[in-house]
């Protein structure tokens, strides 16, 4: 399956994808996106199964970009991973319909948890 | 009649809490200390003593701007940022670091040890995005919450640093050129909007 992974900084994408390998994930086609608007283009043009998205990223954000891609009709599955994880973020991400938000800093334990049953 | 105190001051300690109030340092210890084990690595451990900071050290830093309102900042030697971009990319580093990789993986651990700080403090706050320079002046010794630590032997500081008051003149207005920040310009940013 193809992943798709949203953050502004190269180096978390790099982590990011690390971590997936180190979770297990490690036979899967990445797609990488600089920033929110970027992937809401590459959610059309790559067609992923999966998006992996940081929160707070210049021109769109995470949340915009889901919200923008649920909008437009699209239910590729959808989870972030970012640096903050209260409540009220949780909540948010979820009535948009997020499925997981993983904070930052995160382990490949809670790619797993999170991940398992979302990637075949 | 003698107290030193001004009217302004007083006002501002009634409507804006100071940072220590609201944290203590082993909190920014311990998520200093999940940031590194995650980010640089399992064995990455940040001994508590002080170290002195080089001349020319490099700041990364994010801003939270709510009930409290300040910078989470990190602070080392340039040649200490190097070895922790080094660290965070791992096989992926490049042979030649370019000073964009290292202002993005320093400024991505501010990111996330200040997102842990902002989540350890009263919401609801925003969170700007990181910034790579001349670490911001603190306004207020007594809003500041530091530590000192070491890794692999290299002194970093984080401190968590309120932004009020405006800075006092005689300082140059354009001691940071680079910090382009919009909270200094406007401190009741709407909360939320750059989440």
């Amino acid at each position: 399956m193809k992943i798709l992974v949203a953050d502004d900084s190269r180096v978390m994408r790099q982590i990011v994808i690390r971590t997936l390998r180190q979770a297990g994930y490690d036979d899967h086609e990445i797609v990488e996106a600089e920033d929110g608007a970027d992937a809401l283009a590459k959610v059309s043009s790559e067609k992923p199964d999966l998006v992996l998205s940081d929160w707070n990223m210049p021109n769109m954000t995470g949340i915009e970009c889901l919200e923008a891609m649920r909008a437009s009709g699209s239910a590729v599955p959808f989870g972030f991973v970012t640096s903050e994880g209260s409540p009220e973020m949780r909540e948010k991400a979820a009535n948009a319909g997020a499925l997981f938000l993983i904070a930052k800093p995160f382990t490949a334990d809670s790619f797993t948890e999170h991940l398992d049953g979302v990637i075949a | 009649m003698t107290s030193t105190d001004t009217g302004e001051r007083r006002r501002a300690a009634d409507t804006r809490p100071v940072i220590t109030d609201l944290l203590v340092a082993s909190t920014v210890e311990s998520i200093a200390g999940e940031a590194w084990v995650a980010l640089v690595g399992e064995d990455e451990v940040l001994v508590p003593i002080p170290g002195d900071l080089p001349v020319d050290p490099v700041s990364a830093w994010v801003d939270v701007v709510g009930p409290w309102t300040g910078s989470v900042v990190l602070t080392t030697g340039r040649d200490t940022a190097a070895d922790l971009t080094r660290a965070l990319l791992g096989p992926a580093v490049p042979e030649e670091l370019e000073d964009e990789d290292v202002a993005d993986a320093f400024g991505e651990i501010a990111n996330v040890v200040g997102g842990n700080v902002k989540a350890a403090l009263p919401g609801p706050s925003a969170l700007s995005l990181p910034d790579v320079g001349a670490a911001p002046a603190v306004r207020n010794p007594a809003d500041v919450c530091r530590i000192d630590v070491l890794w692999r032997g290299q002194p970093v500081a984080i401190s968590v640093q309120g932004a009020l008051p405006a800075l006092p003149l005689p300082h140059p207005p354009h001691e940071n050129p680079m910090h382009e920040n919009p909270m200094h310009e406007n401190p009741t940013h709407e909360n939320g909007a750059s989440l």
